[in-house]
């Protein structure tokens, strides 16, 4: 019998148990509201059209489709919507199609407003903002680019300005001021 | 509050008169005294000076409570009555009834609003709603003390009706009160009546020939005795009131005198000049002189001024000679009528979202994308094409046709949040035309929600879908690309109940456009000085109980003017609007509320602001027999609405039942200390 099962359901199993009936557990009403604080729009305007969908540069190439976490923000599935929001590309494109008027870009920023504060930061987020405190730009320098950049006649990357020293001054200062560091875990104290 | 006190405030304010004021208040079930104690407020109010009875009940309104407050009239001498429920939009004509049958002047009456502007705002709040109701009761009390008796005047009713538009809704509340005995003018802008129906092909759910069902309305109208028709005319200027409209009519230059014209032709044949015709969306040609479709009511012809050959060189005159009835005059000048009519019914309808340019459906760049309208004059056997789809680019039979629905409608971004209500079913109709005419077609239709909610409509969704196969994608398209050899159009949208994108190619691409008001709808609301709703449609006067009355009395609304609406819906308005209309024409008279202004020709410095202000043009400057302008108010018009009152700067102007002393009156109470109060008594005592 056991045997027969594990025939049966075969590589299906793990995903049968994920899919299973979305109860009222998982629901949070007041989501929508903590999408607005931070700074989206009302997310329960959406109709549903699916513009946003087909004119979005991300949905066309990869299983992500900004409707559907519209819907999962109407309904306030939080755990449907992890991860999804940081693949938007901010083009504003949808914004400027939406007949709804509504912003799903900003509701896009606003989920990794509210990604990082309960601490599902991915490891990329971590390491541009600790490029930007160390070096003062999100990408770190780097010598091939460096190659890149004098082949092409571009001048240096400003951090490399001996008078940058205070304007990454001023960075860690904001950084730390808004405990920014402590956010997202950077140690700013470490190496300068 | 002691009774010293009150002794007072007697003695001092309201003079020797001493009006005995009886004061009603109700339950209204609970939809008062779920919140506010009632009992609390009636012995607040037995104590207010003045107020010689004070009684509760729980339904005011109903036949008891009306006979307690008759009882309580008698027994008590009240002369003066509050009754403190619900609006006085619901039920001040009521209560001013009862206080009549108890032999009272109606107008004697003050209704306290303590439902709607207290108990059902203030519902989590009952101590502090109950304290409001008092101070509401008590600022009643006093100013229905103050209130002077009015009479109300009757005016007579000429027993005629202007009707504006000459659209389906036009044509049926013009016919209804023609039948009714009502002698009707009805004024059309076009050279002929009908409407936009008129152009339709076949009409949903039934599938009705459009131009078969009408005409024959068409031609009644243009028959019956009592109807006037001015086609190609536009109302310029309305005054008057309820009763007495005078109306200023223009008749455009036809250049065609209509008694001579048999309208045999002849002088379309000779006529040198091909423009594009309007009736066929641009997609047919009619000539200079014309009429607009073989079925025109009046069948008279038309020179289009702007392209006539003669009005640009001076020459030609070639239907002139043509015609054998010399029908046809070169020299002719509009003409203004003016005529006299005792109520106004508005069908001035509505036009089609034009789709922008450089827009996501790419309406004006790509040519295989039409509008449903245009769709309709290909579709329609005496359009264009005979009948026959075919696509504008190559004349082909489109194999794939795709609608696009809520185009112009359901939109925040161009303000049009509203559903126009037809586009669905239009949409289906002509999905299931085409499919008659060419079963082979794929026909997919791009929808956000489909809304088939009248009788005959689901059954049509059914059979769309289920006999005729058409396919329903749910979802907005995004883009539309053109496939520059074969001019086909490549539509992307995501098909949201897959969650997949999807992209297709269609041989013609139809936008199912909403509702927009029309010209002649926008323009007439400034005309006549109708209320327009945020939509840019015509307000009714109560969306539910009164939905053709408009705020004007003797106006009503009929048809697409007041919202988008079907044929059996825009037919039902009008002939709602014309029993409506009629009303005060059968009894022949109209009552005139006697809440009025009046102004004082002592004080009155003839400046004119109330002239400027007045929404209604009711006051006028006269002169004055001791020299200089005075304003004067023509009662009939006058709606009592008091921005004259508020803005005279010489306070020469009384609001009647508004009275500066009234108001006074009222705030003074307001401020007075209240029966339980604290804050109420500190803040009497830093205001008065």
């Amino acid at each position: 019998m056991g045997e027969a099962e594990k025939t049966f359901i075969g590589g299906l199993h793990e995903k049968l148990t994920e899919d299973k009936v979305i109860d009222e557990s998982q629901l949070d009403p007041d989501f929508a509201k903590e999408i607005t604080k931070y700074g989206g729009k009302d997310v329960m305007t959406c109709l549903q059209c699916g513009n946003c969908t087909g004119v979005c540069p991300i949905s066309l190439r990869i299983d992500y489709k900004t409707r559907i976490i519209m819907k999962y923000c109407q309904f306030g599935l939080r755990k449907y919507t992890l991860g999804t929001q940081w693949v938007c590309a901010t083009c504003y494109r949808c914004y400027e199609h939406c007949p709804a008027d509504i912003n799903p870009a900003e509701v896009m920023i606003a989920l990794r407003h509210i990604a990082v504060r309960e601490g599902n930061i991915p490891p990329f987020v971590k390491v541009a903002a600790t490029n930007l405190v160390m070096y003062g730009q999100s990408v770190k320098p780097d010598v091939e680019i460096e190659k890149i950049r004098k082949e092409l006649g571009l001048a240096d990357v400003h951090s490399k300005d001996p008078e940058f020293k205070a304007v990454l001054r001023e960075i860690r200062m904001i950084v730390q001021a808004t405990k920014y560091d402590k956010l997202i875990g950077i140690d700013t104290e470490g190496k300068a | 509050m002691t009774s010293s006190d009150s002794q007072n405030e007697k003695n001092g304010k309201d003079g020797p008169a001493k009006p005995r004021v009886g004061v009603f208040v109700c339950h209204c079930g609970s939809n008062i005294a779920g919140v506010v104690d009632c009992g609390k407020v009636r012995e607040a109010a037995e104590k207010i000076p003045g107020v010689v009875v004070a009684k509760e009940n729980k339904y005011t309104c109903s036949d008891l409570g009306q006979e307690e407050i008759v009882k309580a009239i008698k027994e008590n001498r009240v002369d003066r009555v509050v009754v403190a429920s619900c609006s006085p939009r619901l039920h001040e004509p009521t209560f001013r009834a009862c206080i009549q049958r108890a032999g009272l002047n109606p107008y004697l009456l003050h209704m306290v609003n303590i439902r709607e502007q207290c108990s059902w705002v203030h519902a989590h709040e009952k101590e502090k709603a109950t304290e409001k109701a008092s101070a509401l009761v008590r600022m009643g009390a006093s100013k229905a003390s103050r209130l002077e008796p009015l009479e109300a005047r009757e005016v007579p009713v000429e027993p005629s009706t202007l009707v504006i538009g000459g659209g389906v809704s036009g044509i049926q509340a013009a016919l209804d009160l023609a039948n009714m005995g009502f002698k009707v003018h009805l004024v059309e802008s076009k050279p002929s009546i009908g409407g936009v129906m008129a152009q339709l092909d076949k009409t949903f759910p039934t599938g009705d020939c459009a131009i078969c069902i009408l005409a024959p309305k068409m031609v009644e109208l243009s028959r019956h005795p009592n109807i006037t028709l001015l086609s190609y005319s536009e109302v310029e200027e309305v005054k008057g009131f309820i009763g007495a409209y005078e109306v200023k009519i223009r008749r455009k230059a036809r250049y065609v005198d209509e008694a001579k014209c048999v309208g045999c032709g002849v002088c379309a044949e000779v006529c040198p000049v091909k423009v594009k015709n309007e009736f066929d969306e641009g997609f047919g040609q009619r000539k200079a002189i014309y009429v607009p479709f073989p079925q025109a009511v009046p069948l008279k012809y038309t020179v289009d001024k702007d392209s006539c050959l003669h009005f640009k060189t001076g020459k030609c005159q070639l239907c002139v000679k043509a015609c054998m009835n010399n029908a046809i005059d070169h020299k002719m000048t509009d003409q203004v009528v003016t005529i006299k009519v005792g109520t106004i019914i508005v069908a001035t309808g509505f036009e089609t979202y034009v789709p922008k340019k450089n827009g996501v459906y790419k309406y004006w760049e790509y040519e295989n994308v039409i509008t449903a309208l245009e769709l309709e004059r290909l579709l329609n056997a005496s359009g264009p094409t005979g009948g026959h789809l075919t696509r504008p680019s190559d004349g082909q039979v489109p194999k794939r046709v795709a609608f696009i629905q809520c185009v112009g409608s359901r939109n925040k971004k161009i303000g049009n949040n509203y559903c126009s209500r037809v586009c669905c079913m239009y949409a289906m109709k002509n999905a299931q035309i085409i499919k008659e005419h060419y079963p082979d077609t794929d026909i997919a239709v791009y929808y956000n929600d489909i809304r088939a909610f009248g009788k005959g409509f689901e059954e049509l969704y059914h059979r769309v879908r289920e006999e005729y196969r058409v396919e329903f994608i749910r979802g907005r398209p995004a883009k539309l690309t053109q496939n520059k050899a074969t001019k086909s159009v490549m539509i992307r949208a995501e098909e949201t109940l897959l969650n997949k994108i999807t992209e297709r190619e269609f041989d013609l691409v139809v936008l199912s456009t909403g509702l927009i008001p029309s010209e002649g709808t926008k323009r007439i609301s400034k005309t006549l000085g109708l209320t327009v709703s945020p939509d840019g449609f015509l307000a009714e006067a109560h969306p539910k109980l009164r939905p053709v009355d408009t705020a004007m009395d003797g106006i009503y609304l009929a048809g697409c003017c007041q919202a988008p609406k079907d044929i059996p819906d825009s037919v039902a308005q009008a002939k709602a609007a014309a029993s409506s209309a009629a009303q005060p024409m059968a009894m022949k008279k109209v009552r005139i509320e006697p809440l009025t202004v009046t102004i004082d020709e002592e004080v009155c410095v003839g400046c004119g602001l109330c002239v400027e202000l007045c929404p209604y043009g009711a006051p006028e400057l006269v002169q004055s027999e001791k020299g200089g302008m005075r304003a004067r108010v023509i009662e009939a018009l006058c709606h009592g609405c008091g921005t004259c009152a508020a803005s005279c700067p010489q306070k020469a102007i009384t609001a009647k039942q508004f009275t500066d002393e009234q108001i006074s009156s009222e705030i003074i109470s307001a401020l007075a200390p209240a029966t339980k109060g604290h804050h109420g008594k500190k803040d009497a005592e830093a205001g008065v």
